[in-house]
């Protein structure tokens, strides 16, 4: 049985249709990249899978569960055991510095352990820079704060919304580098949301989004 | 973890947090210092309230002393000191003494039957072994008895109560006789009830004159009393021994009035009824009034911390939202939104209480000329009245952010 799936999902907003019917299947530890053009449903498949949004009609399984019909506060405690987030904009605390931010993912699945965090802020490259302030980071730097703290509870699925969109060349690579990484040591399975193609030929799959469809659903060749 | 969150997010909202601590601070203040108020309202009011007049009546029992005649029966004046003998004689306020006797007076030509009365004015009554004096008369039971002239202070002056002088033509400086003897009239009293039909002069003198040295033929005590509780309208001769001892120790106006009966040789007391139970009923409303406006404090100060915390709650939404990705449930950020309450309220708390006692203090010297005594309550009810404030606070806020949807904040913008 498929890690993740997705079956005849559509979302209907007041003013939109997201999602008009979307089916899909991840396996365990696989890299799966969504592309499409802006507006084309990306974030809201996303927020989905990942129990911040529920979908109209349609269901999503995760590992087995059923997550579309968990409470609110279920669903808050499966994201903290099984999905770390990564957002576009970095998304951190602004007012806690970097160790405290991925802390903070520790408090509220367990308990915070400052020497866990801090190792994982090393292991992204962020040693000397555990007790910044998101405002005193550079974009690339922050979303190294947010990899830190989407994985400090080892989750098994990564859901990643435009990660590098801020981010210039080189530094969405090192990124991609970082999670190339971490996903080979891990096993993690990872959806990423890019409409960058240099981004989008890192994975293992590619599924390409219009207007609330898939439209295409092929490997990435090397 | 939980206290950095608190003390960075503090940090991070410093306007907000000092107006939520100054809404907690005045409205703790304003609560704790009218319920000390209302503490001291029971002691402080009923003295004003003895104002109004006596509350105890002592007249001489039928089995009492017998005058000469064998008709009347007196009290003896030398029992008056004796009421500050009794349990509960620092309550008693005041005494007065009267010695009522019927005299025939003609003024012009008319003649007239009419009550004449000794009394005293405002009398020191020394005190066996003390230096103050105990003071007694008219004056310490009913000071608003208006006098236009002179008390009589010899033994031929009286002075005549309104009516009786506007019905007789008499005026000030005026003379008349007595049983035959010649007085004058120094004075025209007005007091608004059976007084002014009638004549006064002083005790002593009246009691010379007809020959009832050392009687007096009534007593009225003004006593600072507790109101009257289900307790206290017990049959006293129905109590068990620890009943009736509690009943002896606390100053009920019935409790007070047995007391003075024990020391007024051949007396009867009964209470003025009247006089008591409006007193407890003005207490009573007086001490619900304050509840009410502690009320009223307790609810602004709450909708002010409310409105500041939803206020810094919607610059967080981002916060909060974020929080639930990250895996926050319901129960994490409500102790998250609680503690930040906590601490405002403790902090809101403590400065309340310091302004509380000034306040009381202030309060308690404009309103009663005398300092507050119950301080030791201010505490834990500025602490009471501040959690109330702060819980209260946070309820709608904490209510909100659990309704923030983490999906709408953090969609990205592609
Ligand atoms: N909260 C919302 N309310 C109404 N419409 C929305 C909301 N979120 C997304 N949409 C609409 O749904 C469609 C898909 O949006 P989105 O999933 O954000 O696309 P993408 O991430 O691929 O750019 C768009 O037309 C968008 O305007
Ligand atoms: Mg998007």
């Amino acid at each position: 049985m498929s890690f993740v799936i997705v079956r005849d999902v559509i979302k209907e907003y007041e003013t939109a249709h997201a999602l008009r019917g979307v089916s899909l299947e991840v396996e365990k530890r696989q890299w799966l990249n969504m592309v499409g053009p802006s507006g084309s449903g990306k974030s809201t498949l996303l927020n989905i899978i990942g129990g911040l949004d529920s979908p109209s009609s349609g269901s999503v399984t995760i590992d087995s569960t059923g997550i579309d019909r968990l409470s609110e506060d279920d669903m808050a405690r499966f994201r903290r055991e099984k999905i770390g987030f990564i957002f576009q904009q970095s998304h951190l605390i602004p007012y806690l510095n970097a160790v405290e931010n991925v802390m903070l993912a520790q408090y509220f699945h367990s308990m915070s352990d400052e020497k866990e965090a801090m190792e994982a802020l090393a292991r992204v490259g962020l040693s000397h820079r555990i007790y910044h302030r998101p405002s005193q980071l550079s974009g690339g730097e922050q979303q190294r704060v947010c990899i830190a703290r989407a994985l400090i509870n080892s989750p098994s699925l990564l859901l990643a919304d435009e990660p590098t969109g801020n981010l210039d060349r080189e530094n969405t690579r090192v990124m991609l580098e970082l999670l190339r990484k971490l996903h080979s040591e891990e096993h993690f399975t990872i959806i990423l949301v890019t409409h960058d193609p240099f981004v989008s030929k890192w994975g293992q799959r590619i599924i390409t989004m219009e207007d609330g469809r898939i439209i295409q659903d092929e490997p990435v060749h090397v | 973890m939980l206290l950095n969150i608190i003390k960075r997010s503090f940090a991070n909202q410093k306007k907000a947090m000092l107006l939520m601590i100054a809404s907690v601070a005045v409205g703790t203040a304003m609560a704790a210092s009218l319920i000390t108020i209302s503490l001291e309202i029971s002691g402080k009011v009923s003295k004003e309230l003895r104002s109004f007049g006596a509350n105890i009546l002592i007249e001489p029992r039928l089995e009492g002393l017998a005058d000469i005649s064998g008709q009347k029966r007196y009290l003896r004046q030398e029992d008056i000191v004796k009421s500050k003998t009794i349990f509960w004689r620092h309550n008693i306020l005041g005494i007065s003494p009267f010695l009522d006797t019927e005299s025939e007076i003609s003024v012009s030509g008319v003649k007239e039957t009419v009550r004449l009365v000794g009394a005293w004015y405002e009398k020191g009554l020394p005190l066996p072994g003390e230096a103050k004096e105990f003071p007694a008369g008219i004056k310490t039971v009913s000071p608003w008895w208006y006098i236009e002239g002179q008390w009589p202070d010899q033994a031929d002056k009286v002075v005549a109560g309104t009516s009786l002088a506007a019905r007789l033509g008499i005026k000030k400086g005026d003379s008349l006789m007595i049983d035959g003897k010649g007085f004058v009239v120094s004075g025209i009293l007005e007091t608004g009830g059976n007084e002014d039909n009638e004549l006064y002069m002083d005790l002593g003198h009246l009691q010379e004159f007809k020959n009832l040295s050392g009687r007096v033929s009534r007593v009225y005590v003004s006593a600072l009393t507790t109101p009257m509780d289900k307790f206290a309208y017990k049959d006293p001769k129905t109590m068990s021994r620890p009943e009736y001892e509690k009943w002896y120790c606390t100053g009920y106006v019935t409790s007070i009035a047995k007391q003075l009966e024990e020391v007024f040789y051949g007396s009867r007391t009964k209470p003025i009824w009247q006089v008591a139970e409006t007193e407890g009923k003005v207490l009573e409303r007086l001490r619900l009034l304050i509840y009410f406006l502690c009320g009223i404090a307790l609810a602004a100060s709450a909708l002010g911390v409310s409105t500041t915390m939803i206020m810094s709650l919607l610059r967080r939404i981002d916060e909060i939202g974020l929080m639930k990705a990250t895996g926050a449930d319901s129960s994490k950020i409500i102790t998250i939104f609680v503690s930040e309450g906590f601490v405002i309220g403790t902090i809101g708390g403590l400065l309340g209480y310091a302004l509380a006692i000034a306040a009381a203090q202030y309060i308690g010297m404009k309103v009663f000329n005398s300092a507050v005594e119950h301080k030791a309550l201010l505490l834990p009810v500025a602490i009471g009245s501040a959690l109330v404030i702060s819980i209260a606070g946070t309820i709608l806020p904490i209510r909100r952010a659990l309704r923030i949807k983490p999906a709408v904040v953090l969609k990205g913008a592609g």
